[in-house]
């Protein structure tokens, strides 16, 4: 069983816990078991078309999955996942953004 | 609400005008009770976006793996990031909205001429389309 590291902010969708333990050969059937078991999980990790969201990443251990294997990355029982989010921004003065 | 206590305070805005005219990026760590977000470490980190900083930021996400598991090993949490706003005020920009995360809450501190001027904190939506105020209360406020 591989072990899942719950971001703060989401424990709220699963049921409170900080990590939680699952079974999968790979990161695509650990993120499944994960929204399988914690359904409200998946409104925050995917999108409507079942895509995972575009600030989420997955680390397996201490590496980034897109470049290991991706969805299809092995995992085994001693690996723990974390959900990691991509954050950036900034001022409006060269970027364009306001 | 989310409040941030004094160390943590001094730390951000010790490293806003630090990195002015370059923007600063951070995490803020501690606990989370019921509706308030209490602050009491923060975590400044690296602006990792390559090329002109004075109106960008990009946070590592292994310098936020990183924070997370600190964290956790000192039975606290990791509950908002902060960047600053170099001689602009603090408003989250289409930028910021566009690269955000709805985890999290989001402090800007806007630095003008090189010192803090004022702050606000942000919830942004997961579809990363608006971003509502929330209330900030930090030392001296």
């Amino acid at each position: 069983m591989a072990k899942i590291l719950i971001p703060t902010p989401l424990r709220q969708f699963a049921e409170k816990n900080d990590s939680v333990e699952l079974a999968g050969s790979t990161v695509a059937e650990v993120m499944t078991a994960l929204t399988a078991k914690f359904p409200d999980l998946r409104k925050q990790l995917f999108n409507d078309e079942g895509k995972m969201r575009s600030f989420v990443n997955v680390y397996l251990n201490d590496e980034d999955i897109r470049y290991l294997k991706k969805d299809a990355t092995p995992v085994a029982a001693a690996d723990t996942l974390s959900i990691v989010p991509s954050i950036a921004g900034g001022s409006p003065s060269i970027a364009g953004g306001r | 609400m989310i409040k941030i206590g004094e160390q943590a305070w001094s730390a951000m805005v010790a490293h806003a005008e630090a990195k002015f005219p370059n923007e600063c990026c951070g995490a803020m760590i501690g606990r989370i009770d019921g509706n308030v977000k209490d602050v009491t470490l923060a975590a400044p980190m690296e602006n990792a976006y390559v090329g002109e900083q004075g109106a960008r930021y990009e946070l590592r996400p292994e310098d936020l793996l990183e924070a997370d598991k600190k964290a956790r090993a000192a039975g606290l949490d990791l509950i908002g990031i902060f960047h600053s706003h170099p001689d602009c005020d603090a408003y989250f920009s289409k930028t910021d909205l566009e690269n955000s995360c709805p985890w999290y809450s989001f402090v800007v501190l806007s630095v003008k001429n090189g010192k803090f001027d004022h702050a606000n904190s942000f919830l942004p939506n997961a579809e990363q389309t608006v971003a509502e105020k929330e209330e900030l209360i930090w030392p001296k406020s």
